[in-house]
């Protein structure tokens, strides 16, 4: 991860965004998640969007080892159409969830593309059927200028416990 | 409670039942780690996780901490992961490369055959202290079979070839379809726990009943499951007219004997399968061994086979599924995608990637499950009712030819209850 230049944050003149609007808008992805606007949630990805969460630390490729989650667009829809369906046994009851977004901070802008890279810590709280858990992690977005706001063009979730058992994870971190 | 004779088991088990306590009764699951695991052959890993001399790899059998590891001489080793001397684990990690293996307790070290090599402070050791005596102990029996390690605990007992049997023709089939006829497990492992009995996980491989229902949230409005293979449009008729659709009762499963089993094949569109990712496959598995072995070999065979009692191999989007128990009501579950060595890689990078959504914690399919489990194991607690049943197509098998196995359709039973034969046989005779 790179060091975090705060002159680069404040002064750069071509930068149309004031760091707060990424902030704001990971607050949004947030919130649509904890309201289970998944379908509106997936409509925050570019068409070649990717959400990855891989499965060891430090994982480098998703095609050459397994990952928690590595969705395109097209497992994307399934998974989000799977979350909509009333046979969807593991979310009966649904899952209640939190997310905490914190520290939030612009990694790299790339102007040619209009991408930023924005890195924040991530705390989800999953209450379901009697159990509370707890998924914690650092995530990465890089985000693409889209009008005055952004799509995700690609989020990445590094687990602190990626490597772990875990039981059943229906909804998307 | 529960005393273990041949008479308390026996009566566990009926030709179309099962009692409840099989799955809730934290004695019978002590026995099961004794009497079971502790003789049976266990599948412990590939060959291919441990490439290298030193490499190793931890895991348990049952219960019990093993280290799976490749000495000098190439040979792989699977040795209980216990110092002898105060008892701590010696490895620690999952995989790693340990020429030599020290234990952090009080610094003995072990070579890569188990020999201890070195004890600190030599000479408080008793007058008659052997190092011979203090290696670190090799399982009773290890065996491979196409680069897939078994091992058992007890050093007597069934052949592994006579236990393997017709299960051999499974990996085969999967091997075979790598251009260079051998398989790697090295692309990580799928991890996921359930709060339920492990027998659950065993008998679900080759239950096709519950598909339509236990999935039903993976099926579209079309009655067809999302695409599970490279080079499909779309995935098995599942669901026709609000009912299990035909394609799907057709399946089949076979009873292998010593509680193996498997089913046979989901009917896809296999006239369409194409991609240009399957395409270069198909062509790089023809190079090698011709086109009309390629075509036979790419025929599907099988869904998923179980190799008794902690292994599975799904043919369909391929892995190895390894069953662990750790109480009567916790398992955990690993499941490692399978690389065809010698295919290009975006063949195995597809598989890899298709395999997230079927298996992983997070995945279409494995989630449903895993609720299924967990409420099996919720409603066994009650008491008043005894027995679960298992008794769909029961006398209605017929004797396939080709196997010479007992076979039936997928959506019975009839898997299920050989696996409760092969229980039977390992449970009611003492250790």
């Amino acid at each position: 991860m790179a060091a975090v230049d705060m002159d680069t944050m404040t002064r750069k003149p071509e930068l149309a965004f004031a760091p707060g609007d990424f902030e704001l808008f990971l607050h949004h992805e947030a919130r649509l998640l904890d309201e289970r606007r998944f379908r509106e949630w997936m409509g925050l990805f570019t068409d070649d969007g990717i959400y990855w969460v891989p499965a060891v630390p430090g994982q480098e490729s998703p095609l050459n080892h397994v990952s928690l989650f590595y969705d395109d667009r097209t497992h994307m829809k399934t998974r989000v159409a799977r979350l909509e369906h009333p046979m969807i046994h593991v979310q009966t009851p649904p899952s209640r969830t939190v997310h905490q977004i914190g520290r939030a901070m612009l990694e790299e802008t790339q102007n040619d593309r209009g991408e930023f890279l924005i890195y924040s810590t991530v705390i989800m709280i999953e209450y379901r059927q009697d159990n509370q858990r707890l998924f914690g992690g650092h995530q990465y977005h890089r985000l693409r200028r889209e009008g005055s706001s952004f799509r995700i063009a690609h989020k990445k979730v590094d687990l602190v416990n990626c490597d772990g058992p875990f039981g059943p994870i229906a909804v998307p971190i | 409670m529960l005393n273990g004779t041949l008479d308390t088991i026996g009566r566990l088990i009926e030709p179309g039942r099962v009692s409840r306590r099989v799955y809730t009764d934290p004695d019978i699951f002590e026995l099961e780690m004794q009497r079971l695991f502790g003789r049976s052959w266990l599948f412990v890993g590939h060959e291919s996780q441990i490439p290298n001399p030193g490499d190793y790899f931890t895991t348990e059998l049952g219960r019990q901490p093993v280290i799976m590891i490749r000495h000098r001489d190439n040979s792989v080793r699977v040795l209980l992961n216990r110092c002898t001397h105060r008892g701590a684990k010696v490895l620690n990690e999952r995989s790693g490369n340990a020429p030599r293996m020290s234990c952090l307790y009080h610094g003995w070290v072990f070579d890569s055959d188990g020999k201890l090599i070195g004890v600190p402070v030599a000479e408080g050791c008793s007058a008659n202290f052997d190092t011979n005596d203090f290696g670190l102990a090799p399982v009773p029996r290890i065996e491979t079979y196409r680069g897939f390690v078994f091992a058992s605990l007890a050093a007597k007992g069934i052949s592994f070839d006579d236990h393997l049997g017709g299960m051999k023709a499974n990996i085969d089939d999967l091997a075979d379809r790598a251009p260079d006829g051998k398989l790697a497990l090295d692309a990580g492992v799928h991890r996921y726990m359930f709060h339920g009995n492990w027998k659950l996980q065993v008998e679900n491989v080759l239950d096709s009943y519950h598909v339509p229902f236990g999935h039903a949230s993976t099926v579209s409005k079309d009655g067809t499951q999302f695409a599970r293979r490279e080079g499909d449009e779309r995935g098995a008729k599942v669901i026709e007219k609000d009912r299990t659709a035909a394609d799907w009762k057709i399946r089949r499963s076979y009873d292998m004997g010593h509680g193996h089993g498997w089913t046979s094949n989901t009917k896809l569109d296999d006239d369409k399968r194409s991609s240009p990712v399957y395409e270069a496959y198909v062509n790089a598995l023809a190079a090698k061994v011709g086109e009309a072995r390629a075509n036979d070999i790419l025929k599907p065979k099988f869904h998923n086979s179980l190799i008794y009692p902690n292994v599975s191999i799904m043919g369909l989007n391929i892995h190895v599924r390894v069953i662990k128990p750790i109480a009567v009501d916790l398992t955990e579950v690993n499941v490692y995608p399978i690389r065809l060595v010698g295919a290009p890689e975006a063949i195995n990078a597809a598989n890899i990637r298709l395999l997230n959504v079927t298996h992983s914690a997070a995945s279409f399919v494995q989630t449903d499950d895993a609720e299924s489990f967990f409420r099996v194991q919720k409603g066994l607690q009650s008491q008043l009712t005894e027995w679960v049943d298992i008794s769909r197509g029961l006398g209605a098998e017929d004797h396939d030819q080709d196997t010479n196995a007992p076979r039936g359709k997928a959506t019975d039973e009839l898997v299920v209850r050989g696996q409760y034969r092969a229980w039977l046989d390992y449970m009611r005779e003492a250790a």
